[in-house]
């Protein structure tokens, strides 16, 4: 097995607060690896670093094998690596069907010449993208709802969108920041099955930030427990689920 | 010469930062740039005008009446179109496309009203100069920076010093947030108007005695909106700072290159400004958290 | 066909070509320009120079002011589109109004500020509606394709366009260019229809003006903007004793727009034949329900 993502001491400063504390990671291809720990512990940061929008202070990312700390959100996005967002940032006033296009307009080839005077290949290429779309909605079982408004969606759906529009990029990497967030028991027991599905489909590796234990636990093959920026313990979730400092960290220290 | 060039820029520069505070105050409470302001500061000239003329009134009452006049209109904009789009969860983008309506409407309304020509305040002041060393400065003009100096420093202790400016720089900080602790923010979004509005209506009516009276006066407010701009948005010692910069840097280019570069001069240096400081002198810079 | 209404109509095309440049840049693009006048400007007093001279082609001409226009814009955009929300709307302003103080001041080039004159009589009513339809079509295709939903994408969301691979940067750079292009055009074939150029007829009043009439029309249509210049172009012909207030008024409706439909206008609605077949559908039906429901009541 290869390792898509390679992260090696990572840092991050916000004005003299350690968001990051030299992380580290590294990703096989295939495996889900989840991230884990207590609000404010520089998850998001972490996949914020990873994407592009914030300068790393020191320290590297290689995604297979080339580093991309120095590279634009769009670049990292066109290399394959498609991302969701803790508090979902759908284009909201276009429809369903045009946020998945959007994130396929990379397999486009036609110019603007081309475009203008509609040739066939326009046609052509426009009439795949279509079929693609539809087929990917039809995955996440938005179909019928492809021309309704992002925004009018169920809270459910617009997350199943924003991962649809992840997967539309054809990443190869996929980074989930919270996908159960705000779901009851049944909704995360649904969500996990339709993230597997996605990742046997689609050959993802799947990067995930997770709160729901059994979303973590019925998904996740490794997991890094993070806690004020820094590692506190890294393994199988059974593994970390003993250990002292995660204890710690979630419920307070013994007194 | 120089020194004389100075205090000119000065006198001009505090009348662009009574505008430009106003800016910088309704910025860092609600995000945008208020493009009808400089409408406000212009009723506030008319409202003074027309009570000079009509009721021989002293400066002062002038000064009053115009203040009023330009805070009441003012809180009416936020009361009637910008509270109304916030309401409606509208981006930011709307309000200002709102106060460009705005400002359309209220100069048209003017020159409807007042008529397209220049009018001139009676004269209320002698028109003798002071003499200080190599210096003379004319009445109005010592009266116009008194009143400026007063007004700036009686906001710059009400922001920093009293409880509601606490309240201002708090719903300023996150409003959000400060609607969840309780905090009535629309009655700071209407001080903040008010206060803006009284400032701009101060500005409008030393604009009015300095020059005169006229419908697209209002339009004097995209130099003070450049200081705002120059010293950060939404930082109100920055627009001080800004418009000093400015009016100084005008009345400079006019004195020793040519009144026709002015403009070229004040905005080549805004860009080459931005260019370099992005968010301005002492703004701050935002970075959006995804 | 009448001189005079020859004459609106090249009005109303003329502006329509610089309307539609702002309904991109600002309908689609989420990006605002108060200095598209002096795009303008730029096209305006190119056309002019070439024509007057050098005694260059029409077309030539009104292809140099466009291409001038952009590549000015291309470099400004280069410079400025990095800048945040109203740091950039600043520069643009002060884009356009460099260029007129700029203008006035070159009196061997421009004439100053005493105007431009002699300019041939060259824009006519078929090279107008040549141009309208050229640029409106070319409008149309960009929008509908990958370039125009990397623009809305642009609009609804920067960091999720980004997330999703778009070039943010060179996208709003393109959209800039094509609105400064658009400009520039529309200013060659005014200077040829006009005769007469004085630099203060590109002030910020017209920069607002051409955003006023994207918003009246509907910001994301550009058949609202068609529309939108109709109105705002024709209205002051058709009632001759409403034009002193033709102002007042377009600022009023711009306030009423902006509070009353404040969803309506991203509706990103293009006007249709078929859309209006189901509107009177569904006018019908509502008619039929209402009569339905008063047989009930009786």
């Amino acid at each position: 097995m290869s390792e898509i993502l390679k992260i090696c001491g990572l840092n991050k400063n916000f004005g003299g607060v350690r968001a990051i504390d030299s992380f580290h990671l590294q990703l096989e291809e295939g495996k889900i690896h989840g991230l884990i720990g207590p609000n404010g512990a520089g998850k998001t940061t972490i996949f914020n670093t990873v994407t592009g929008i914030y300068q790393p202070d020191s320290g590297d990312i290689l995604f297979r094998d080339k580093k991309i700390t120095n590279s634009k959100p769009f670049q990292i996005a066109q290399m394959g690596i498609g991302r969701t967002f803790q508090n979902i940032r759908l284009f909201s006033n276009l429809s369903v069907l045009q946020n998945v296009l959007i994130a396929s307009n990379m397999d486009i080839t036609y110019n603007m010449m081309q475009s203008f005077l509609r040739l066939p290949k326009y046609k052509r290429e426009e009439e795949q993208l279509c079929e693609k779309a539809m087929n990917l909605l039809e995955i996440v079982g938005l179909q019928d709802l492809a021309d309704a408004r992002a925004n009018s969606l169920p809270y459910g759906h617009q997350r199943k969108l924003e991962i649809a529009r992840a997967v539309a990029l054809n990443p190869a990497l996929l980074l989930l920041d919270e996908p159960a967030a705000g779901m009851n028991g049944e909704e995360s027991v649904e969500l996990v099955g339709f993230i597997k599905e996605i990742k046997t489909r689609f050959h993802l590796t799947v990067l995930m930030i997770e709160h729901h234990m059994d979303v973590v636990a019925g998904l996740c093959d490794h997991v890094t427990v993070l806690n004020f920026g820094k590692t506190i313990a890294e393994g199988t979730l059974d593994d970390v689920k003993c250990n002292k400092l995660v204890v710690e960290a979630y419920l307070g220290e013994e007194k | 010469m120089f020194l004389q060039q100075l205090v000119n820029g000065i006198s001009v520069g505090g009348i662009y930062a009574l505008i430009a505070t106003g800016y910088a105050l309704i910025y860092s409470l609600l995000g945008f740039s208020n493009w009808a302001h400089g409408e406000v500061a212009m009723f506030g000239a008319y409202m003074a005008l027309t009570l000079v003329t009509r009721t021989n009134s002293p400066f002062l009452g002038a000064l009053v009446f115009g203040i009023l006049g330009a805070g009441l209109l003012s809180i009416f904009n936020e009361k009637v179109a910008y509270k109304r789009i916030r309401d409606h969860g509208s981006p930011t983008m709307f309000l200002m496309i709102a106060a460009m309506g705005i400002s359309t409407t209220y100069q048209n309304g003017a020159m409807l009203a007042f008529g397209p020509k220049f009018q001139m305040f009676p004269s209320m002041f002698e028109t003798s100069t002071i003499q200080l060393g190599s210096i003379s400065i004319g009445i109005l003009d010592v009266i116009s920076l008194l009143t400026t100096i007063v007004a700036l420093v009686v906001l710059d202790l009400l922001i920093n010093k009293s409880k509601m400016g606490l309240g201002i720089r708090t719903v300023a900080s996150n409003s959000y947030t400060a609607s969840l602790m309780g905090i009535n923010i629309d009655r700071y979004f209407a001080l903040v108007f008010l206060l803006a509005g009284m400032l701009a209506g101060s500005a409008g009516v030393l604009l009015g005695l300095k020059y005169s009276v006229y419908p697209t006066m209002g339009n004097v407010s995209l130099k003070a909106f450049i200081a705002s701009v120059l010293g950060g948005l939404g930082s109100v010692r920055g627009a001080i700072v800004g418009a000093l910069i400015i009016g100084i840097l005008e009345t400079m280019v006019s004195g020793y290159l040519s009144s026709g570069l002015r403009d070229l001069v004040t905005f080549g240096l805004l860009i080459v400004i931005l260019l370099v400081k992005p968010s301005g002198l002492m703004g701050v810079t935002i970075e959006d958290k995804a | 066909m009448s001189g005079y209404l020859q004459g609106i109509i090249i009005l109303v095309g003329i502006n329509l070509i610089a309307v539609l440049g702002v309904s991109i840049l600002t309908g689609f693009t989420k990006l605002f320009s108060f200095g598209n006048a002096g795009f303008m400007s730029i096209g305006a007093y190119t056309c002019a120079i070439l024509t007057t001279r050098y005694n260059v082609p029409f077309i030539v001409a009104i292809i140099a002011g466009a291409a001038f226009a952009g590549l000015v814009g291309y470099g400004l955009g280069s410079l400025t589109l990095g800048l945040q929300g109203d740091y950039f709307l600043i520069t643009t302003l002060g884009f356009g109004e460099c260029v007129r103080v700029l203008f006035e001041y070159i009196t061997p080039v421009t004439g100053g500020a005493k105007g431009f004159s002699g300019i041939p009589h060259y824009t006519n009513i078929w090279i107008v509606l040549i141009s309208v339809i050229l640029a409106f079509i070319f409008a149309w295709t960009l929008t509908h394709s990958k370039y125009g939903r990397n623009l809305t994408a642009i609009r609804e969301q920067e960091v999720a366009a980004q997330a999703v691979g778009v070039d943010t940067a060179k996208n709003k750079l393109m959209a800039f260019v094509v609105s400064a292009v658009y400009a520039g055009w529309a200013g060659a074939l005014y200077a040829n229809s006009l005769t007469f150029l004085e630099p203060k007829i590109f002030n910020l009043a017209k920069s607002s003006e051409l955003t006023i009439t994207t918003v009246i029309g509907g910001l994301g249509s550009l058949t609202g903007s068609f529309l939108g210049t109709c109105v705002v172009t024709l209205l002051p012909e058709i009632f001759r004793s409403l034009s002193s207030y033709r102002m007042l008024l377009y600022g009023i409706a711009v306030v009423v727009i902006i509070i009353v439909r404040p969803s309506g206008l991203y509706g990103y609605k293009e006007f249709s034949i078929t859309r209006i077949g189901k509107w009177f559908k569904k006018l019908g039906k509502k008619a039929g329900d209402a009569k339905r429901r008063g047989d009930v009541a009786e």
